[in-house]
């Protein structure tokens, strides 16, 4: 199934750039991994860190710079360089976590250790990770989530399961990229649970008392 | 300059025969120049095409990584890395899909992401991504590289207003994340987002798909 929504441009452009902090490109590559579309647009994004790479004003390579290059490929084992791998397509499994995820959280989605933070929410946290949070959540079908908003950006991307806001519906595969400016409030669809990978790279503002209650859900 | 470039000489029996040639005279080398040195990297294992990519893009790539703020021996030890990579995947190299210039921006940029930001499982993530593209180019979505004309986004990134330029040149080749550059700059975060949107569409635009 092909995602409905995709990473926003600006988003690419600093994964291209390798500028993203490390939980939201995590979450980046997920979404990457599902949409043939936003890979497509992130070779662009490469084609301009080419054009800027070759720009870079340069001195000529020194002599013993070149000597040691060539030193490097005499050590090189005289063979055929890599070619094409016949077959690249790897069977689909439901229970595998998308390849991006596995460093963080193993490679098995009914294996996950979860963890209860709140009636019907479900949270594994991703250990240490410079500059932002990493997560994945689990919540029930039906559930109405507290209006809140992002300090810095958030990124999203459903794995199984699905939610409404605002700004449309959400299904496996999804990323919702979001900043500052957007308030919602997801509703998750009847069913299946719903779950997905989240990053921020600042903490999120709840409103109203209730959702500040469930502030430590999210663990700010 | 202590190695006499052979670009020149190289290229020009090849220019001859595109139907619009452009003077061969004082031209820098173009991708499909590039393209014929992998070829010959790839199925002859020859190393004086090697050593003129190595001349051409060694330098550049160093300066790349200096910019980001790698230390020169280890920027020396990347972009040798870097390198032997070309050497040992020529094989992959595909010019229907990335120009050189792109193919050898992305190596470099994931052993930055890789070898300095350490970040885990970034290489074969990324390879693996790579993987699926191959695995589908017959669909693929972004125009074919023989379409794109590498001039044209040059001349693009060139006239991009002052602002849209700074924030692409502080992503690209300082490596800022969106905060950061906010912070810096003292912009709003969705100023900083929105400007690299736009600039982004207009450098699309340029690449000549109908986007």
């Amino acid at each position: 199934m092909k995602p409905n929504h995709h990473l926003d441009d600006a988003t690419l452009l600093s994964y291209s750039a390798g500028a993203l902090p490390t939980a939201l490109a995590v979450v980046a590559a997920t979404h990457l991994e599902r949409c043939a579309a936003c890979r497509a647009r992130l070779l662009d994004a490469d084609r301009i860190g080419g054009v800027l790479m070759q720009q870079q004003r340069i001195d000529a390579p020194a002599d013993d710079a070149r000597a040691a290059m060539l030193a490097l490929l005499d050590a090189e084992p005289a063979t055929a360089p890599a070619a094409m791998p016949a077959d690249l397509m790897e069977e689909a499994d439901p229970d595998r976590l998308p390849a991006a995820l596995q460093p963080w959280f193993g490679h098995s989605l009914r294996a996950l250790r979860w963890k209860r933070v709140a009636p019907g929410v479900q949270r594994i946290r991703a250990g240490s990770i410079a500059g932002g949070e990493l997560m994945l959540l689990r919540i029930a079908p039906g559930s109405k989530l507290p209006l809140h908003s992002h300090g810095g950006n958030e990124l999203t991307v459903i794995l199984d399961g699905a939610y409404d806001d605002m700004l449309g519906h959400f299904g496996p595969g999804d990323v919702a990229d979001l900043d500052g400016q957007t308030q919602h409030q997801p509703v998750t669809s009847p069913g299946v649970p719903c779950i997905c990978v989240a990053a921020t790279d600042a903490p999120l503002k709840f409103s109203g008392w209730v959702a500040r209650t469930l502030q430590p859900l999210f663990g700010f | 300059m202590m190695v006499p470039h052979p670009a020149v000489a190289e290229v020009a029996p090849f220019r001859a025969k595109r139907v619009v040639a452009p003077p061969a005279s004082n031209a820098t080398p173009d991708a499909q120049y590039w393209s014929m040195q992998m070829a010959a990297v790839s199925a002859q294992r020859d190393r004086a095409s090697f050593m003129r990519i190595y001349d051409h893009f060694a330098p550049r790539l160093q300066r790349y990584l200096r910019n980001l703020g790698v230390a020169e021996s280890l920027a020396d030890e990347l972009v040798q890395e870097a390198l032997l990579t070309l050497w040992r995947k020529a094989g992959l190299f595909d010019p229907a899909r990335a120009s050189l210039a792109t193919w050898l921006y992305r190596v470099a940029r994931n052993l930055y992401i890789d070898q300095v930001r350490r970040e885990p499982h970034w290489l074969p993530i990324q390879e693996g991504l790579d993987r699926l593209d191959l695995a589908e180019s017959d669909r693929r979505d972004s125009a074919p590289e023989s379409l794109i004309d590498q001039d044209a986004l040059k001349q693009a990134i060139d006239r991009l207003p002052a602002v849209q330029a700074k924030l692409v040149r502080m992503c690209y080749l300082e490596s800022k994340s969106h905060s950061e550059i906010a912070r810096e700059l003292d912009m709003p975060l969705g100023s900083v987002k929105s400007s690299l949107r736009r600039a982004f569409a207009k450098l699309q635009g340029s690449m000549g798909g109908a986007r």
